[in-house]
C-alpha cells in the first residue's frame, strides 16, 4: 500500500516536475515581448498567418537551393554531380510515408497536411545543427554557406511556430510538440568520418534531402492555401 | 553502430558505381539529345511539361535488328517500391517513347529506367532521376504589349509585356512555381538581350528605339530547378516615331530671334543715351574753378575785370569775418537811414554836396565789405564818434573824422549842435575838407557797447591834397563799388596819414601774420599785444615822431614769410616792420592786390 502510494506520489511528481520541460519544449502559443512575458499579441487573420507561413517554406526552399549548388560547387566532384539528378538516395526515413503524385497529394486532408509539414519541419531541425558543426570543420568552406545553413536554421524554428498556430487556428488541436520523436533517427550523423571525401558525399545528400524536403512542404502549404481559398479548383481532377 | 556501417558501405559502391558507368541522365535533368547511332541502344531522354506525367525516349542506335516493336523494353524503379516495373504506357503514335500518367509519376522520389531487351536478357542503358529535375515547363501563352510612355525627344519609349502561365502548369495550386525570363532584340539582330528571372507574369522594358521594330519572346522554369522550357511565339513591338520636331523648331526659333532682338535693342538704346550714359558712368571730374569766374579768364583775362570780380565774391568775406567775430559787432549806426538813400557815398566821402544829409557815411557796418583792414572806410556818427573818444580831450586834437566832419557836413555840426556832443566838431575850422581827411581811420579801442574807438591820425594838412583827392574820387568811387574794399595804393593816394605811434599804429603786416589773409581782422591789432582784439590803450600823440604811414604796398614775399612793402613815397617809415628778408618774388601788382594764387604762394 505505501509502496503503491509512493509509487503513485513519485509519478505525479514527476509529471508535475517534468510538466516545465514538457512545456519548454512545447512551441510557445502565445505572444512574448523581449522580456520574456507573456504580452497580448496583436491579432492576425488566418488567411495572412498562411500567407506568412507560405513565404517562410518558399524562402527556406530557395536557400536549401542554393546551399546544395554552393555545397556542390567547393566540394563535389564534377562526376558526382548527378547524386543530385537522384533526389537524395539516402534521406532519413519518415515514421509516415508521404504521398509523391499530385493526385494522392490532393487527397490528403488538410489536418494531415498540416501535420506532415509540421513533422517535417521538426525532423530536420537536428540534422540542421550537426550540418553547421559539419561545415564549419571543413578548410575552406565559404562564409556563404556558413550563414544559408544558419539562416535556415532559424528560419525553420519560424516555420514550426507558425504552423502550430495555424494548426491551432485550423484544426482546433493543441499541441504540445516535442522533436523527441526523431531523435533516434539521427545517430548516423553522430559519428565523424575520418574520410574526407564520405563526409562530403554525406554532407552533399543531407543538402539534397533537406532540399527535397523543403518542397514538400511548401507545395503542401500552397495547396492548403489554394484549397483554403478556391476550393473548386484544387480538389483532384 | 551497424546502420552506420550500412550507410557507409553504400556511399562508397554508390560513388565506384557512377564513377564507373556515366548516366545518360546529364545532372542537370534529362535533355533530348541526339541520339549516339555508334552505340547501342540508349536512352536519349526523359521530359514531364508539368510535373505530373513524363515521357522517356530511347534509339536503338547500331542494332538494327532490334527495331521491331517489343524487342526493347522500359523497367522502372522507384525508391517507394524496390521493384521492376515495365513502362505502364508505350506510346503509339510515337516510336521508342515510354509515357508515365500521373498515377505512376511520383515527384520527391527517385526513378530507375533501364532499357532491356527481354529474349536476351541484356540491359543496355539505366538511368536514375527525380522528376522534379526533368521537368521543362510550357512556354508561356498569350504574350502582349502596352506602351507605357514615349521620351520627349520622341526617340525612345518604354512598353509593358504581359504573358499568362503554361496553362499545363498548376500554379494556381503551387504544383509549380514558375519563374520567367524576357528576352528581346531589335528585328533580325544576332543577340538577344536577356533580363533578370521574373516570378510575375510581366515585364516592364526600357528604353527602345522608335521606328525599330522589337521582337521579344519569354520562357519559363521552375524555381529551384535549371531546366528552362521553350520559348513562347515572338511578338513584335513597334512604336511609330512622332514627328515633333515642328514642336522644338519654333521655339528655338522664337528664342534665337528674341535674343539678337534684345541684344539690338541694348545697342540702339546705348548709342542714343550716349551722352547721358557717359555721365552716369563716367561722371566727369570736376574742374578746379571759381563760382562765377570763368577759369579763361583767370588765365587771359585782365587783372581789372579780375579784381572787380574777385571783389565781389562772397567767398573772401566770410573769411574775413568768421574768424573775427567782433569784427561784426562793428555798429556803425546812422540816425537816417533814409537819407543814405539820397545821395551816393561818393558825395559823402568827398564832403561836396552836402545838403540835408547828415549822414557822413553811410557805410552800414553790417555790410562786411573788405573792411577788416587798415582801412576803416567806415566813418562813424559824428556822435559816436565823439562818443568813443572819451579819453581825448578832442578840441586839441585834430581828430581826423571830426575834424573834417565840419567843413563837410555842416548840417552835421549844426544837427550835433543839440547834442552833447562836443563842440571840436565844429571848432574845428573847416581847414581841412573832406579829401584832406584820412579816409582810414586807426581802431584803437572798442566801447564795451561795441562801438568802435578810433585812434587820431597825423594829418597831412596840405592843401595841395585836394587834387590828390580828386583824383582819388574815381578810386574812391570804385571803393565805393566795390564796398570798401581798398586797396594799399588807394590808400596811399588818399595820404595815408602817419600812424600816432609804431608801437601803436597799425601793424598792417604783423610779423608773425603773414602767411596768413592779409585782409583778415588781424590788421586791427597791434602788433605788440596779442592777437585778441580788445581795446588797445590810446596813444599818446607823439609829435615827434615823423609821420608814419600806415599802410603800404606789398612789393614782396620774404622766404621767411614776411613781406616786404614799398615804402609810401611820402612818408619815409613804413607801416610794416617787416625786416627785408628775402622772399620769393612776386610778380608786380598794380593794383596792390594779391590774386589768390599768388596768395597760395605766399604759403610755404
Amino acid at each position: 500500500m505505501c509502496v503503491c502510494v509512493s509509487s503513485v506520489l513519485q509519478v505525479w511528481l514527476c509529471c508535475v516536475s517534468l510538466w516545465p520541460c514538457w512545456l519548454s519544449h512545447a512551441v510557445p502559443l502565445d505572444c512574448k515581448d523581449e522580456t520574456g512575458s507573456l504580452a497580448h499579441c496583436t491579432s492576425i487573420s488566418q488567411e495572412k498567418l498562411l500567407d506568412r507561413v507560405i513565404q517562410h517554406a518558399e524562402l527556406i526552399y530557395r536557400v536549401s537551393e542554393e546551399s546544395c549548388t554552393l555545397f556542390e560547387e567547393m566540394f563535389v566532384p564534377y562526376p558526382l554531380h548527378t547524386l543530385r539528378n537522384q533526389g537524395g538516395n539516402m534521406c532519413h526515413t519518415k515514421p509516415f510515408p508521404i504521398p509523391g503524385s499530385k493526385s494522392e497529394i490532393q487527397q490528403i486532408s488538410d489536418k494531415w497536411l498540416l501535420h506532415s509539414v509540421l513533422m517535417l519541419v521538426q525532423s530536420w531541425m537536428e540534422p540542421l545543427m550537426y550540418l553547421q558543426t559539419t561545415l564549419n570543420r571543413y578548410d575552406d568552406a565559404p562564409d556563404a554557406l556558413l550563414n544559408k545553413t544558419k539562416w535556415v536554421s532559424d528560419k525553420l524554428l519560424s516555420l514550426e511556430q507558425g504552423v502550430v498556430v495555424l494548426i491551432r487556428k485550423m484544426l482546433d488541436e493543441g499541441i504540445l510538440t516535442s522533436s523527441s520523436i526523431f531523435e533516434h533517427a539521427l545517430n548516423p550523423y553522430d559519428e565523424q568520418s575520418p574520410e574526407m571525401l564520405e563526409s562530403v558525399l554525406r554532407d552533399y545528400n543531407l543538402l539534397i534531402c533537406f532540399k527535397k524536403d523543403a518542397h514538400k512542404m511548401e507545395t503542401f502549404l500552397k495547396l492548403l492555401k489554394c484549397r483554403q481559398s478556391n476550393k473548386l479548383s484544387c480538389l483532384s481532377y | 553502430m551497424a546502420e552506420a556501417m550500412a550507410y557507409s558501405l553504400s556511399l562508397s559502391l554508390l560513388y565506384l558505381g557512377l564513377l564507373c558507368g556515366n548516366g545518360l541522365v546529364s545532372a542537370r535533368g534529362s535533355e533530348l539529345f541526339t541520339p549516339d547511332p555508334s552505340r547501342g541502344p540508349h536512352f536519349t531522354g526523359c521530359r514531364s511539361r508539368e510535373q505530373e506525367t513524363f515521357r522517356c525516349w530511347w534509339s536503338t542506335g547500331t542494332f538494327q535488328n532490334l527495331t521491331e516493336p517489343g524487342a526493347l523494353r522500359v523497367f522502372y524503379q522507384t525508391k517507394n517500391a524496390l521493384e521492376w516495373r515495365e513502362c505502364p504506357d508505350y506510346t503509339r503514335t510515337v516510336e521508342n517513347e515510354c509515357y508515365f500518367n500521373k498515377t505512376f509519376t511520383h515527384i520527391w522520389t527517385s526513378y530507375c529506367i533501364q532499357l532491356r531487351s527481354v529474349p536476351q536478357n541484356i540491359t543496355y542503358d539505366d538511368t536514375c532521376f527525380t522528376v522534379e529535375n526533368i521537368v521543362h515547363p510550357d512556354p508561356p501563352i498569350g504574350l502582349n504589349w502596352t506602351l507605357l510612355n514615349v521620351s520627349r525627344s520622341g526617340l525612345h519609349f518604354d512598353v509593358l509585356v504581359r504573358w499568362a502561365p503554361p496553362p499545363s502548369a498548376d500554379v494556381q495550386m503551387g504544383w509549380m512555381s514558375l519563374v520567367y525570363q524576357v528576352q528581346y532584340r531589335v528585328k533580325n539582330a544576332s543577340h538577344w538581350e536577356m533580363l533578370d528571372l521574373e516570378s510575375g507574369t510581366q515585364q516592364s522594358l526600357y528604353g527602345l528605339h522608335t521606328d525599330k521594330e522589337c521582337e521579344v519572346r519569354v520562357r519559363c522554369k521552375m524555381l529551384a530547378f535549371d531546366n528552362f522550357g521553350e520559348f513562347s511565339d515572338s511578338i513584335f513591338v513597334h512604336v511609330a516615331q512622332i514627328p515633333s520636331k515642328e514642336s522644338t523648331f519654333p521655339t528655338t526659333l522664337v528664342l534665337i530671334f528674341g535674343v539678337i532682338g534684345v541684344v539690338i535693342l541694348l545697342v540702339l538704346l546705348i548709342f542714343s543715351q550716349q551722352q547721358r550714359l557717359m555721365v552716369i558712368f563716367l561722371p566727369p571730374i570736376p574742374a578746379p574753378k571759381i563760382k562765377g569766374i570763368d577759369p579763361e579768364l583767370l588765365k587771359n583775362g585782365k587783372l581789372d575785370q579780375l579784381n572787380s570780380l574777385l571783389s565781389s565774391q562772397d567767398m573772401y568775406k566770410p573769411d574775413f569775418y568768421h574768424e573775427d567775430p567782433w569784427v561784426e559787432f562793428i555798429q556803425l549806426d546812422l540816425d537816417d537811414p533814409a537819407e543814405k538813400n539820397e545821395s551816393s557815398d561818393t558825395q559823402h566821402l568827398l564832403g561836396l554836396s552836402r545838403s540835408g544829409s547828415s549822414h557822413v557815411l553811410n557805410f552800414k557796418s553790417d555790410d562786411d565789405s573788405g573792411r577788416a583792414s587798415c582801412y576803416d572806410p567806415e566813418l562813424p556818427n559824428p556822435e559816436d564818434l565823439a562818443s568813443l573818444l572819451p579819453a581825448h580831450s578832442g578840441r586839441g586834437e585834430n581828430h581826423p573824422l571830426v575834424s573834417s566832419s565840419s567843413p563837410s557836413i555842416p548840417d552835421l555840426g549844426i544837427q550835433q549842435t543839440s547834442e552833447v556832443e562836443e563842440t571840436p566838431i565844429q571848432t574845428q575850422p573847416a581847414v581841412h575838407s573832406w579829401g584832406n581827411m584820412d579816409f582810414y581811420a586807426q581802431v584803437s579801442d572798442f566801447t564795451p557797447a561795441g562801438g568802435v574807438v578810433l585812434s587820431p591820425g597825423q594829418l597831412n594838412s596840405s592843401p595841395e591834397k585836394k587834387k590828390e583827392e580828386e583824383n582819388e574820387k574815381k578810386i574812391q568811387l570804385q571803393l565805393l563799388s566795390d564796398g570798401a574794399y581798398t586797396s594799399e595804393n588807394t590808400a596811399r593816394q588818399l595820404d595815408v596819414p602817419p600812424s600816432p605811434g609804431p608801437e601803436q599804429g597799425y601793424h598792417a603786416f604783423p610779423t608773425q601774420a603773414v602767411e596768413g589773409n592779409l585782409w583778415n581782422g588781424e590788421y586791427l591789432v597791434s602788433a605788440g599785444d596779442s592777437q585778441t582784439p580788445y581795446l588797445l590803450p590810446e596813444a599818446p600823440p607823439a609829435p615827434t615822431l615823423p609821420p608814419v604811414s600806415d599802410y603800404t604796398v606789398v612789393q614782396e614775399v620774404d622766404a621767411q614769410h614776411s613781406l616786404l612793402l614799398n615804402p609810401p613815397s611820402s612818408q619815409p617809415a613804413l607801416c610794416p616792420h617787416t625786416p627785408n628778408k628775402h622772399l620769393p618774388a612776386m610778380p608786380t601788382m598794380p593794383m596792390g592786390y594779391l590774386t589768390p594764387d599768388l596768395l597760395g604762394n605766399l604759403n610755404p
